[in-house]
């Protein structure tokens, strides 16, 4: 079910309606049974897996708080680790393994080849399966509670909001927020529904629209040129921002409808002005997610610089392979892990030559924020392509043929909206990076009745300019 | 942290629903009325242009309108297929009540349903208060789509649809498809396959002659015009290309007020005049326009 379809706003309605008018001791279950419609719309066979996962990391969570044994302990985590990644790896990645044995298998002239599995993929699997491992290891490590009521468990897996392309919650904040019974809340509601609109303009309005353009040229790279072959890119870099930003913008809009408070999941990113704070404020769960229980039980940057390197580029690296099954994705990580050392290493460049004091001026600030968007758009063509070799062919290409005229798309008006989209978008940021309108649930300089014509604009935007319901970029992971 | 009481609360939610929808109907006539005047809807014209893109980018109906001295409405869509040209005819007979002649467009795929757009039938969501067009929009989109775009009338436009209207406030009805066709490039489509083929459906055939059946009984004069298409891509199939001419022909004899004009030659191998195998450039519109012109100019003396 799409956020920007009809039945979703259906079954959100309906969700309102019971769960703030049923008893206390129902609500938790009025949000399980909406969260696993949810889902089951789309295929019920993936919903009962999800509730796979859901009980196994519930049982382990509750053997592991339960033993005093440490290493049995550490065996109720691995086996629920390894039971809840077993389907992650099975659907997302499977194919990927076949794939590169056989590749290896055809260099050494091995004629036999290993059959692919017919598997799709089950959408959200890397946002549920991590959601539910964090709970588990937060538990092992003893940073939550241990949850006993099992159907508030399964909700906080499955909760529907949130539950196909994240942000991914942790249980000390969504779990939390679960026991409580939240009454509805009028400002709660209209700070919700603010959020959706602009979530639903950046999605239907921006997003799908650019994809028109991105697609033709991402589809067929040997087709076009440069100043083709850049524009696209960057089209791309603002289609997956408002693809995604815009999905996490409608569910903490929709869990805030309901009282509740999802953790932020963009902070304005193409504003950053080094790689460190673009992943600050990029898919900040997920970066949050990997900070938290991968790089620092690696030892974080409290090792050896050698391994503080090797920490880097791990994290990254799983990271790309978190998005996809795919060495694009790979390559994309090792992208960032680069970036990201560059920079440290110009950092103390700088320290060294007692030049930090440049750091502190306006145009040096926006020439770096320049250079992290230039930089970051260039990491997308490896996201986007759809192999390794047309990667190298994009990239290959814009450095070499301008003389090229600009492809303008299959229709000089979508192509010329395109553009101006781009511009609202970055109208509206740079308000919410110069704190006059507000970012999330922020105080804003906006007078109300102005602000209120700014989102019925965008309503109106989105009925005329909405493209058709395609799905989400981030729903394949 | 500011409150909000409950009948504030409702008042907000009432009057932000009801400026939604007053600015969703504003919007949506503006738009409207920009399309009417686009195609020349709701007006006086003598003579009417009806069509697909084809048709839409080989006759300038400016150059027309100044050289004939009539009103002309060009009612021609993109992707329409035979069965929505009859739906656009209905809906201009019923707004211009003082059409005398039609330049109706045809060509070798005019009775083949496949490869044209199976949803152009939303290009018509804009005028779906029209009884016909809103009988016909009933059958072709699914109830959600139907009577969200009901409620909802902004939602019935697309920027294809926004920039028709804005083009028919400003008057604007130029060809903009600048370029010429890769000749190469068709060539080695067409040798590998990859061309749209021609049929004669004879469900399409009757949808014309029922078309050309309403246009004699308003005893109003009708032009099959044929604007040319490539040489290269009628020659992959010329035989069945030949068939649809003669029966084309055929039905234009059947009838007193039809007449046929193909203008396939001598145009169709001057391949500076294409934007690509089906569609003229500005520079080829321009020929074609010129020839129409003299045409009726000689018909009527």
């Amino acid at each position: 079910m799409l956020f920007n379809s009809w039945e979703f706003v259906f079954l959100l309605v309906l969700t309102m309606l019971f769960y703030f008018n049923v008893p206390n001791k129902l609500k938790t279950l009025v949000l399980f049974v909406s969260s696993y419609v949810f889902y089951a719309f789309w295929r019920l066979d993936f919903a009962l897996l999800m509730a796979g996962v859901s009980v196994v990391n519930y049982f382990s969570a509750l053997k592991i708080f339960k033993t005093k044994s440490v290493s049995q302990k550490k065996i109720w985590l691995s086996t629920s680790v390894l039971i809840s990644l077993l389907p992650l790896l099975y659907f997302k990645y499977g194919n990927f393994f076949i794939s590169n044995v056989n590749s290896v298998l055809s260099i050494i002239d091995y004629t036999e080849e290993l059959n692919y599995l017919k598997v799709i993929l089950p959408v959200g699997i890397s946002f549920f399966t991590f959601q539910a491992l964090s709970y588990t290891l937060d538990v092992y490590f003893e940073r939550t509670e241990v949850e006993t009521d099992l159907v508030r468990f399964c909700t906080f897996v499955a909760f529907f909001p949130q539950l196909v392309a994240g942000p991914i919650e942790r249980s000390t904040n969504l779990l939390a927020q679960l026991k409580k019974s939240h009454q509805f809340n009028r400002i709660h509601f209209i700070e919700g529904a603010k959020l959706f609109i602009w979530g639903l303009f950046k999605k239907v309005v921006i997003a799908d629209r650019l994809a028109l353009y991105v697609n033709k040229v991402y589809e067929n790279p040997e087709l076009f040129d440069a100043p083709t072959l850049v524009l696209a890119t960057l089209f791309f870099a603002f289609q997956i921002y408002c693809d995604f930003s815009g999905y996490s913008d409608m569910a903490i809009a929709t869990a805030r409808m309901m009282g509740f408070k999802l953790m932020q999941n963009f902070n304005l990113p193409y504003f950053s002005n080094s790689i460190s704070e673009f992943w600050k404020s990029w898919h900040i769960s997920l970066s949050t997610w990997f900070g938290d229980y991968l790089y620092k039980p690696l030892g974080g940057s409290r090792v050896s610089y050698i391994k503080w390197v090797r920490n880097i580029f791990i994290v990254f690296l799983v990271s790309g392979l978190w998005h996809g099954a795919n060495w694009t994705f790979i390559l994309w990580g090792a992208i960032h892990a680069l970036f990201y050392l560059f920079e440290n290493w110009g950092d103390k460049l700088l320290n060294k030559l007692n030049l930090t004091k440049i750091k502190n001026h306006a145009f040096y600030n926006i020439f770096k924020m320049l250079v992290v968007f230039i930089g970051v758009s260039y990491a997308w063509i490896y996201f986007r392509a759809q192999s390794i070799s047309d990667a190298l062919l994009i990239s290959k290409k814009i450095f070499s043929n301008w003389s090229q005229p600009l492809y303008l798309g299959a229709s000089t008006i979508t192509f010329a909206l395109s553009c101006l989209l781009i511009f609202v978008l970055l109208g509206v940021q740079l308000l919410q990076y110069t704190k006059i309108s507000s970012l999330y649930f922020s105080t804003s300089k906006v007078p109300p009745l102005l602000s209120a014509l700014g989102y019925l604009l965008l309503l109106v935007g989105v009925s005329l300019l909405g493209m058709s319901s395609q799905s989400f970029i981030y729903f394949q992971f | 942290m500011y409150k909000v009481t409950s009948k504030k609360f409702i008042a907000i939610l009432i009057g932000f629903i009801l400026a939604f929808f007053l600015i969703d109907y504003i919007v949506s006539i503006v738009l409207s009325k920009g399309l009417e005047k686009y195609y020349g809807l709701s007006s006086n014209s003598e003579l009417a242009i009806i069509g697909h893109s084809h048709l839409m980018l080989g006759l300038d109906k400016g150059n027309m309108e100044s050289s004939l001295g009539v009103e002309i409405s060009k009612y021609t869509r993109e992707g329409v297929n035979l069965a929505e040209r009859k739906i656009m005819i209905e809906q201009l007979l019923e707004t211009n009540k003082n059409i005398k002649t039609v330049i109706l467009g045809v060509d070798a795929w005019s009775f083949t349903d496949e490869g044209l757009s199976n949803n152009s039938y939303k290009l018509f969501f804009p005028f779906m208060d029209n009884e016909s067009i809103n009988r016909y929009l009933l059958t072709e989109s699914d109830q959600l789509e139907f009577f969200s775009k009901k409620i909802i009338r902004t939602s019935r436009f697309n920027e294809l649809l926004i920039g028709g209207a804005l083009r028919g406030y400003m008057g604007n009805w130029n060809n903009l498809k600048q370029g010429k066709i890769d000749v190469v490039k068709l060539q080695e489509q067409i040798k590998s396959g990859v061309y749209r083929k021609i049929d004669s459906k004879k469900k399409s055939i009757s949808i014309l002659e029922q078309m050309l059946t309403t246009f004699e009984k308003k005893e109003i004069e009708v032009i099959l015009l044929n604007v040319p298409t490539i040489d290269i891509m009628i020659k992959a199939q010329e035989n069945k290309a030949k068939q649809v001419y003669n029966k084309i022909s055929d039905l234009a004899n059947k009838y007193k007020n039809v007449r046929f004009l193909n203008m396939q030659e001598p145009w169709s191998h001057k391949y500076h005049l294409f934007y690509d195998a089906i569609h003229l450039n500005p520079m080829g519109q321009k020929e074609i326009t010129e020839e129409v012109i003299q045409y009726l100019n000689d018909t009527n003396k």
